[in-house]
């Protein structure tokens, strides 16, 4: 079976069309534009569907890639050959992939109905979504790292006005600029990434670069003194730490909260924050090509436990689950790190579903909890408790999605967390230099499970802390819009949805002759088989792959030796108990300190006082980028160079000495009285006086002298030749 | 057809004329008067775009003309276009008829200014059309003239001044580029083809060499230094840029946008057209020399932008910092920098020329443009809340200014990083935080005024009304567009820049 355009482009285009049909109709019909949001979405939903269906239930197996290409642009020129070339690559990863995101997002979208329907700006907002989604689309379909590139720069760019939505006030657009800013310096590396890539390969198509790698192509070139595939999976990598708000540029995320809920939903937890961590798993024979695997893991291990901690001190209900996305987005690149190439990218999905419904049901929270004395809505935990009662439904989804993230076992966190960590152990147990690695990623483990609990608490039992709030708040009636979508996203938060296991044992078939099929489908990307690849697969002409198409067969040890695989097995049974076991610690910590109040937190809190301060001020990034680099530096350059350029260099240098200077000045008045006020502005009345004066200005002084110079320059000349 | 750059080049001038015998009480008149004729040279800028043929590098034989002009000197009237001047061209006619729009509340004698911006628009054309060198130079000098006049007369406080400077900068680089012009005349050996620029082109001079008080310099490197001075400060390239701010600060929003989106590419086309063919080897020396001025200015001028507390002097600042990525992309003498120029020459004209008309649209409503007045308070706040419209049109131009992808500052930024990285690895690595930059002073420009609770003083504004959104619309089509589909853009252009890539890549130094 041979897919056409017609049936990948949709994805794409439906939301992008209602994008630009919504920006124009959004203010008169907003209705109608919500409608067509939510359908557009919806239809490329189904799209998405039909591909994964292909995919997984082997119509297209195992190793089988669609790619289709067309040419942006073309400026060779003779013996100059440069073309640029887009074009649409779906393997299993990139067809999952679409499937979670179209899936997530028509939810939200159904949850925006209710969420937003009261706000002044509603229309707007779904413009904004569609325009999202169509980025989100376009970046996994993208076929090189230039168009994943313009997709992400547009998903900043929504990311951005979404943050500023609430555009009054004061903090949303201080918000909006740091979220749009740091991650613009991930960006600014990955273009150079792009740039190095594709002056080297000539070509920056992911087939093109696998081939570049398995040829070797990148080895022994430098870059400004170091190895080039270094300076490019470094680079190309530094996108990711940017817009997957890793260790250091994670400072955007928290802020990015001031943002809708539903959007937070979706771009800052759920899909946008992931395009990250998909780009560096696409880029993974890069990122080992330049060796930087061991940097990377530390890198997610360090946000992992880091954002844990800082979750552990939150009140407001939002920035737990910021820091909690931060401190699982680590987990992933760290997961990216020890190898977990398949168990990474379940990650990524299982993520995607527990925490879109979890920013849903914080949503569901905040909307109804209404102060009416300063008519807003309220974020604040200490407010809360006893909601469980109350909002019946959404404590369901909450619950179970918590449970998933603290990695329990029958949920989706647990079979894809477990994993990353059982490979970061067997990691560890071969290289000494991967124990932190493994330490931080289980110690996170454990301040994740308490954590989640501790806000479930606060939230959902004990007495309401706010009995005012609590009495306003409505009983929650089961409604389509609020929380249907809730209860869908919680059932998917069951691990066996992902795994057709629970510890590790295949217990029964998904689809025929597949066990696991999250395993058997998510290959790490194989440079050896495009060794052959066709270049010119245009559209129009056959497509025409010559990767090997026979289904791949399950190998249970997955390519490694007998022994190998036996370790590998041995590290995971031990992650397993491990994580069990701390996972149940940590909750039980937060029963103790929340529900028995066994332990007082405030007494805890009070006795590491140095440690919450800085738990407090987040580890102080904001207050060395914020304070230091942008006022201490930057402001205080750009000042002096302003001041330089004007005060100094253009007066003393350029107009000379204050002699010269009021020459000219004094030639300027005389001209202007003589010349142009006298004459030309107030003498305009006849139509021939303004040839008179052009005439006139001609032989007058100024351009006598002007004559004058150019005479003298030429006679100077001749006379010196 | 084949006198199609007459009129185009002459049309604007009758105008002009036509403009002399309209009574100056009839002040609508005029402006009709100029609306039209602008509509029209820009109708048939578009005959030209339809008729000209892509796939050709060299000059369009249809449309070529040459007629002696002064026989005794050798001196031509030689008009032609290629791939590189016809953007320009297209660039201009556009930016002038909607600057006539945006013109529509000048009150003062209204008569002289519409006739001097019609003046201005022919001497522009003559400037992208010249093949003769001397007609170049005498259309480069006799701009001048209108834009003394239009910012002396209809400019800010200190108008004066800016005016007599922005003269005298320019015309101390026309005197340095003459001497080239005269050098080149004497040693191709005033032959009819010695101001002939298509026949001084090709690198012929290398071996002369100019013995000067006794000296032997190299005739090439010397009159190219001499040139590219003439051209720089047009452009202009650090340390010749500060008649920049100060002109534009001064001048009228129409002359602005002329200033921002057509004259500054006089500079680099120059360059394009003059300096880089007629001195090939001397242009490949110095262009690392070239890079490293252009890196400077898009970290300088971005630097700067970020201080400035008047919005407008803000975008006067970015400019310098936007053409630098230009001279970046020209001193790379690669198909991927060479075409990213010329494309970031038009999305240069196009995004700044939005930024420019905008400005002037608040302007006319606050009548200043402090984002932070002198006394320290907020100029503006809260105009997201109060002009929707107005500020839906400023991100388009905001974001297209700053290279956001999907707009059209995006690929031509992109293809001069690519182009220069296969020269200058250091110098590609420094520019990239000129986008960092450049997204930041934009961002924080935007937040101060727009966000935030709505000023009081800002609650009198009127959102855009018909005219206004009328000449915003098109500019706004074309960053839009062009940012989705470059290929119109690339098509007109590539052969040419091919044709000079190819001519560059051949001399060996």
């Amino acid at each position: 079976m041979e897919y056409s355009i017609c049936t990948i482009a949709p994805i794409v285009l439906l939301p992008f069309f209602a994008f630009v049909i919504n920006a124009f109709i959004v203010k008169r019909f907003t209705n109608i534009a919500v409608a067509i949001s939510c359908f557009s979405i919806f239809g490329s939903f189904l799209f998405a569907a039909r591909i994964f269906n292909d995919f997984v239930f082997g119509v297209y197996s195992a190793g089988f890639h669609v790619h289709k290409v067309f040419t942006w642009f073309d400026i060779s020129a003779t013996g100059l050959p440069f073309k640029v070339d887009m074009g649409f690559y779906i393997d299993n990863m990139s067809a999952t992939m679409l499937l979670m995101v179209t899936g997530v997002a028509t939810l939200i979208h159904v949850f925006s109905t209710f969420y937003m329907h009261d706000d002044k700006r509603y229309g707007r907002f779904f413009v904004y979504l569609s325009l999202f989604t169509s980025a989100m689309l376009g970046l996994v379909l993208s076929d090189n790292l230039l168009s994943v590139f313009i997709f992400w720069e547009l998903m900043g760019f929504c990311s951005y006005s979404l943050i500023g939505f609430y555009y009054e006030k004061e903090g949303a657009g201080d918000a909006s600029i740091k979220a749009f800013m740091t991650t613009r310096v991930g960006d600014v590396f990955f273009l150079f990434g792009i740039v190095i890539l594709w002056s080297v390969i000539g070509s920056v198509s992911f087939v093109e670069i696998y081939k570049a790698i398995s040829a070797m192509k990148l080895q022994g070139l430098t870059v400004l003194g170091f190895p080039l595939a270094t300076v490019a999976a470094a680079s190309v990598f530094m996108g990711t730490v940017g817009k997957s708000a890793q260790v250091p540029l994670q400072v955007w995320l928290p802020d990015a909260m001031w943002g809708p809920t539903p959007c937070s939903a979706l771009i800052h937890a759920a899909t946008m924050v992931a395009a990250g961590v998909y780009l560096s798993l696409r880029m993974y024979p890069l990122m080992e090509a330049g060796h930087m695997m061991t940097v990377i893991s530390y890198i997610g291990a360090i946000t992992a436990f880091g954002a844990a901690t800082i979750a552990l001190i939150q009140t407001d209900i939002k920035a737990v689950l910021a820091f909690s996305t931060i401190s699982q987005l680590g987990y992933m690149v760290m997961g990216i790190g020890v190898g977990a190439y398949n168990a990474s990218f379940m990650h990524l999905i299982t993520h995607a579903v527990f925490k879109a419904c979890l920013f849903l049901a914080a949503g569901s929270v905040i909307h109804s909890l209404h102060d009416h004395h300063t008519h807003s809505h309220v974020q604040e935990m200490p407010r809360m408790g006893g909601l469980r009662k109350k909002l019946p439904f959404t404590f369901i989804a909450m619950m179970c999605c918590t449970l998933a993230i603290a990695g329990i076992p029958f949920f989706s966190g647990f079979v894809s967390k477990d994993r990353i960590l059982g490979d970061a152990l067997y990691m560890a147990m071969k290289h000494s230099s991967y124990i932190p690695v493994a330490v931080l990623g289980f110690g996170a483990a454990l301040l994740t499970a308490f954590y989640m609990f501790r806000m479930m608490f606060l939230t959902f039992f004990g007495e309401p802390r706010d009995k005012e709030l609590h009495d306003h708040c409505h009983h929650e009636h089961l409604s389509w819009n609020q929380n249907i979508p809730l209860l869908i996203l919680t059932v998917f938060t069951l691990g066996g949805w992902y795994c057709g296991s629970i510890m590790g044992q295949p217990f029964g078939k998904i689809a025929t002759e597949r066990y696991e099929w999250f395993q058997t489908l998510i290959e790490k990307p194989d440079v050896a088989k495009f060794k052959d690849y066709y270049k010119d697969n245009l559209i129009g002409g056959k497509t025409r792959p010559s990767i090997s198409t026979e289904k791949s067969v399950y190998d249970e040890n997955g390519g490694l030796s007998e022994e190998q695989a036996h370790h590998v097995h041995h590290a995971h049974h031990l992650g397993a108990i491990f994580s069990v076991i701390i996972a149940f610690f940590g909750v039980f910590l937060a029963f103790l300190a929340y529900i028995r109040k066994a332990i007082d937190p405030g007494k805890i809190v009070n006795a590491f006082s140095g440690w919450s301060r800085a738990l407090q001020n987040k580890y102080y990034f904001d207050h060395f980028y914020k304070k230091i680099l942008i006022h201490k530096i930057l402001l205080r350059l750009n000042n002096f160079l302003a001041w330089l350029d004007l005060g100094i260099y253009d007066r003393y240098v350029i107009d000379g000495t204050e002699k010269v200077n009021s020459y000219m000045f004094q030639f300027a008045k005389w001209f202007d009285n003589l010349w142009i006020d006298s004459i030309l502005v107030d003498g305009t009345g006849a139509s021939v006086r303004l040839f008179n004066v052009v005439l006139r200005t001609v032989q007058s002084g100024s351009i006598q002298f002007y004559f004058i110079v150019i005479l003298a320059v030429l006679t100077g000349y001749i006379i010196a030749i | 057809m084949h006198n199609l750059l007459n009129y185009i080049l002459w049309f604007p001038v009758l105008g002009m004329l036509g403009i002399v015998f309209i009574p100056g009480k009839q002040e609508n008149t005029i402006r009709y008067w100029a609306l039209l004729n602008t509509l029209i040279t820009f109708g048939l800028t578009l005959v030209l775009y339809c008729k000209f043929d892509s796939t050709v590098g060299d000059m369009q034989s249809l449309f070529t003309i040459n007629k002696p002009w002064i026989p005794s000197f050798h001196i031509f009237y030689a008009l032609g276009v290629d791939g590189i001047s016809l953007p320009m061209i297209l660039l201009t006619a556009l930016l002038f008829f909607l600057c006539i729009l945006s013109s529509w509340t000048v009150g003062k004698s209204v008569k002289s200014y519409f006739a001097l911006l019609l003046m201005l628009e022919s001497t522009v054309f003559g400037v992208f059309m010249s093949l003769d060198f001397f007609l170049f130079y005498v259309y480069w000098e006799v701009m001048l003239l209108p834009m003394f006049f239009l910012i002396g007369i209809w400019g800010g406080e200190n108008r004066e001044y800016a005016a007599v400077k922005f003269f005298l900068y320019t015309f101390f680089g026309s005197i340095l580029m003459l001497l080239g012009i005269i050098a080149l005349y004497m040693v191709s050996g005033q032959t009819e083809e010695s101001f002939n620029i298509l026949a001084l082109s090709g690198g012929k001079w290398s071996k002369e060499v100019l013995n000067i008080f006794g000296f032997s310099l190299p005739f090439a490197k010397i009159f190219f230094l001499a040139m590219f001075v003439g051209f720089a400060i047009k452009v202009p390239v650090f340390p010749f840029h500060t008649w920049l701010p100060h002109a534009h600060v001064q001048a009228p929003t129409a002359v602005s946008v002329i200033l921002a989106g057509v004259l500054l590419k006089m500079g680099t086309y120059g360059f394009l057209r003059i300096a880089f063919p007629i001195f090939p080897e001397a242009s490949i020396y110095f262009s690392s020399a070239i890079a490293w001025l252009g890196l400077i200015n898009v970290i300088y001028g971005a630097l700067c932008a970020m201080a400035q507390t008047d919005v407008k002097k803000l975008v006067a600042y970015s400019s310098v910092s936007h053409m630098g990525f230009v001279m970046l992309g020209l001193a790379a003498m690669t198909v991927q920098g060479m075409n990213g120029a010329v494309l970031q020459m038009f999305n240069h004209g196009t995004s700044t020329a939005m930024m420019f008309l905008l400005i002037g649209i608040l302007y006319e409503r606050s009548h200043h443009r402090w984002i932070v007045k002198p006394d320290g308070t907020k100029g503006f706040g809260g105009l997201y809340t109060q002009l929707p419209r107005y500020s839906i049109v400023f991100i388009i131009a905001m974001f297209a200014s700053m290279g956001l992808p999907g707009l059209s500052g995006f690929i031509s930024e992109a293809l001069i990083f690519l182009g220069i990285y296969q020269k200058f690895t250091t110098i590609t690595a420094l520019a990239l935080f000129g986008l960092l930059i450049g997204a930041a002073y934009l961002l924080w420009m935007f937040k101060r005024m727009f966000f935030g609770p709505v000023l009081d003083e800002v609650k009198k504004y009127n959102d855009m009304n018909a005219r206004e959104i009328f000449y915003m619309v098109p500019l706004c089509v074309c960053v839009v567009v062009f940012g989705i589909f470059p290929s119109p853009l690339l098509n007109m252009m590539k052969a040419s820049v091919g044709k000079l890539v190819s001519m560059l890549a051949g001399i060996h130094v």
